[in-house]
C-alpha cells in the first residue's frame, strides 16, 4: 500500500492524464444515481407508508393504497382519547424526561468539560480516563446494580421520584463530557487569564466567558441528549413503574401487543413519536453528524 | 506571564484555589459516574455471587450462578441467536455502509441530500421503527403486497407470509431491519474515512490504467482499514446487545418459539420477570466478557491499535 502511495506522489508530479472516455463515464453516473435513488426509496417509503396508514380506516390499512381513499383522523382520535395512557400524557412524559436529561447533560457536561480542559488539579488525567472507560461498560451489565441502588434510594416507585431516579441514571454521559472538553481545549487560554486578573472567580469566569462561547458544542450535546432520551427504550422500561409515567417508546411497545392489528392508531402514535425528531433533524442536521463522529471515538 | 505578575506572592494559594474549583466542578458528574458506572460494575460482580432476589441477598452461591447459566438450555438458545444475529448482521451492515459511502462519494450534485436521507432511519426510535416494521411485515402488510405485485405468492411460502411470526424467518427479518436502520450510521463512518484518502492516489492509479473496480479493490478498500475496524467494533458491540427489536417484535419470550431470544432479553427475563438479580447479574458479567473478547479478537484481526489516530 505504501508503495502505491509513494508511486502516486512521483506520478502526480508529471502531467495528469486526460479523462477516460465519456460514454463509460456517463454509464457510471447513471448506475450511481440509480443506486442512490433506489436506496432513497427504500429509506423513505416505510415512513411515508406509516404516515399514510395513520390517516386510513382499519380495512384500508390492510390494502395497497398509497394515498388514503377516505382520509380520516380516527386513528389519531383513538390514540388521543382511548389508549392507556392517552397520547398527550405520553407525549408530555417523553418531553419532560428528554428536557430534564438534556438540561443536566448540558450543565454537567459544560462544567465538567471545562474543569477537565482548563483547570489544573491532581488526578485530572486519571479521572478523565475513568470517565472515558465507562463507555466500555454495556448498559446491560449495570442494569441490575443500578436498579438495586435506585430501589434502595426509594426511587423505583410510582410517583415523581421515579423521574428523579431515571434522570439520575441518565444525568450525564461520558460522550457529553467528552464533547465539551474537546471544545474547551480549542479556546485560547489568555481569554480567561485576563478575566481572572480582574478578580473574577472560577465559576464567574466559566459562566460569563466560556459558557457563551461554547454554543456549538452545547447544541451538539443538547441535541444528542434530547434525541437519545426521547428515543430511549431500555432504561424507561426498567425504571418507570406506572403506565401514567410511560414515554412514547414504552407506550408503542405496549400497544403493539394490546392493539396488535389496529394499525391506524398504532401508526398515529408512531408518527407522533417520530415527528419531533424529524423536525430536529431537518433544522440541526450538522449537529447530529458532529455528535456522531465524537461518539465514534468511544469504540 | 500575566498570571505571574498578578499572583507572584500567592502562587501556592492560587494553585490550591484552582484545584479546589476543579474538584467542585467535576464533583457531581464524577459521583454519578462512580456510583452508576464504576461502582455498578463492582456491585454487579458482587451480586452475581449470591442468590439475590427482590428483597436482597439470601445465600452465598460463589460461582454457582455461572454454572446454572451455562447449563440452561434457554441460555444456549439465546447465545446461539445472538451469535447468529451478530455473524450475519455485521458483514451486511459493513457492506451496505461501504456501498452507500462509496456511491455517495462519487457525486457532487445532491451529495448532502443523499447523505442526510440515508442517515434518516437512524434518528428514529427503535420502538417506532420496530412497530412500523411489524406492520409492514405482517401477512397483510406492504412487503407481502409488493411481493405479490412482482408475481411472488408469499402465502405459498412455508411461513404463510408471516415473516416475524414464523420461527424460521423472525430473526432474519430483524437482521434485515437493523441492517437498514444502521446502514446510514455506517455510511457516515466510512464517508469520513473516504474523504481522507488523497485524490492523487486515484489519479496515479488511473494513469497506470486501473479501472474503477481495480481502484476500489487495490486502493479504497485497503486504505479504509481503520474505518473497517471502527465500523466492525461498533457493529459487533451493538449486535451483541440487541434487545429492543426482539422484545417489541417477539415479547419477553422472544416468540415465536424463542427464535428472538437474545442474551440481553434473557438477562431482562431473569432480572425483571423472575426477579433473580444474582443470576441476572451473572448473565451481565458473561455478556461483558463476550463483548470484551470480541473486541480484542477484532483488534487482532484488523491488526491496528492506532485506528483512532488514523481517522
Amino acid at each position: 500500500m505504501s508503495a502505491t502511495i509513494a508511486r502516486a506522489q512521483t506520478v502526480t508530479a508529471e502531467a495528469p492524464e486526460p479523462d477516460e472516455n465519456p460514454v463509460r463515464q456517463r454509464i457510471g453516473k447513471t448506475v450511481v444515481y440509480t443506486v442512490l435513488i433506489l436506496y432513497s426509496l427504500l429509506v423513505f417509503v416505510p415512513f411515508l407508508w406509516t404516515l399514510s396508514t395513520s390517516f386510513k380506516t382499519l380495512p384500508e390499512s390492510l390494502q395497497l393504497t398509497w394515498i388514503p381513499q377516505s382520509p380520516t383522523s380516527a386513528g389519531y382520535i383513538t390514540a388521543w382519547t382511548q389508549l392507556q395512557p392517552v397520547l398527550p400524557v405520553m407525549f408530555g412524559n417523553s418531553f419532560l424526561l428528554a428536557l430534564l436529561v438534556t438540561v443536566t447533560n448540558v450543565f454537567f457536561g459544560a462544567v465538567g468539560g471545562y474543569a477537565f480542559a482548563r483547570l489544573r488539579f491532581p488526578g485530572r488525567e486519571v479521572l478523565f480516563l475513568m470517565v472515558l472507560g465507562t463507555l466500555m461498560i454495556p448498559d446491560q451489565l449495570r442494569v441490575v446494580p443500578v436498579y438495586q441502588i435506585l430501589v434502595n434510594l426509594g426511587l423505583v416507585a410510582p410517583g415523581p421520584q421515579n423521574y428523579f431516579g431515571i434522570t439520575l441514571v441518565l444525568a450525564i454521559s461520558a460522550t457529553s463530557l467528552f464533547i465539551m472538553r474537546q471544545f474547551f481545549l480549542t479556546i485560547p487560554f489568555d481569554l480567561e487569564e485576563s478575566a481572572r486578573i480582574d478578580g473574577a472567580g472560577f465559576f464567574t469566569t466559566f459562566w460569563r466567558i466560556l459558557f457563551p462561547l461554547a454554543r456549538p458544542a452545547l447544541a451538539t450535546v443538547a441535541i444528542l441528549s434530547f434525541q437519545g432520551t426521547w428515543n430511549g427504550f431500555f432504561w424507561p422500561l426498567i425504571i418507570l413503574q406506572s403506565p401514567n409515567h410511560w414515554t412514547l417508546p414504552l407506550g408503542l411497545a405496549q400497544f403493539r401487543f394490546q392493539y396488535s392489528t389496529n394499525w391506524p392508531p398504532l401508526m398515529a402514535v408512531d408518527v407522533v413519536a417520530t415527528v419531533p425528531i424529524v423536525i430536529l433533524y431537518l433544522f440541526f442536521q450538522r449537529y447530529f453528524v458532529s455528535g456522531l463522529s465524537a461518539g465514534a471515538v468511544k469504540g | 506571564m500575566l498570571r505571574l505578575r498578578a499572583s507572584r506572592g500567592s502562587l501556592g494559594t492560587e494553585r490550591a484555589q484552582e484545584a479546589l474549583a476543579g474538584y467542585s466542578f467535576i464533583a457531581i458528574p464524577m459521583m454519578l459516574f462512580l456510583v452508576f458506572n464504576i461502582g455498578s460494575l463492582i456491585y454487579s460482580a458482587y451480586i452475581s455471587l449470591w442468590r439475590w432476589e427482590i428483597l436482597g441477598p439470601t445465600d452465598f452461591l460463589g460461582f454457582r450462578n455461572y454454572a446454572f447459566i451455562l447449563r440452561d438450555e434457554v441460555f444456549h438458545t439465546a447465545i446461539k441467536n445472538s451469535a447468529y444475529y451478530t455473524v450475519i448482521v455485521v458483514p451486511i451492515q459493513m457492506a451496505l455502509g461501504l456501498l452507500l459511502a462509496v456511491t455517495v462519494n462519487q457525486i457532487w450534485r445532491g451529495r448532502s441530500f443523499f447523505r442526510a436521507a440515508f442517515y434518516f432511519p437512524a434518528i428514529a426510535s427503535s420502538a417506532a421503527i420496530t412497530v412500523l416494521y411489524i406492520y409492514i411485515m405482517n401477512p397483510d402488510g406492504l412487503f407481502n403486497h409488493l411481493l405479490q405485485l412482482i408475481g411472488i405468492n408469499p402465502f405459498g411460502f412455508h411461513n404463510q407470509g408471516n415473516w416475524l411470526g414464523h420461527q424460521d424467518t423472525a430473526l432474519n427479518s430483524i437482521i434485515a431491519l437493523n441492517a437498514w436502520t444502521t446502514s446510514g450510521t455506517m455510511m457516515l463512518f466510512y464517508l469520513g474515512a473516504l474523504t481522507a484518502i488523497p485524490t492523487e492516489v486515484y489519479e496515479a492509479a488511473r494513469v497506470d490504467g486501473a479501472g474503477p473496480w481495480t481502484q476500489f479493490r487495490r486502493i479504497t478498500f485497503p486504505m479504509l482499514a481503520p474505518a473497517h475496524y471502527l465500523v466492525a467494533v461498533t457493529s459487533v458491540i451493538g449486535a451483541l446487545q440487541m434487545f429492543d427489536q426482539a422484545i417489541i417484535a417477539g415479547g419477553a419470550d422472544g416468540n415465536p418459539n424463542y427464535s428472538l431470544m437474545t442474551v440481553v432479553l434473557y438477562l431482562y427475563n431473569a432480572a425483571f420477570r423472575q426477579f433473580e438479580f444474582g443470576y441476572a447479574a451473572a448473565v451481565g458479567i458473561v455478556l461483558f466478557i463476550i463483548i470484551f473478547s470480541a473486541t480484542l479478537i477484532q483488534r487482532r484481526f484488523f491488526g491496528s491499535s492506532d485506528w483512532a489516530e488514523a481517522r
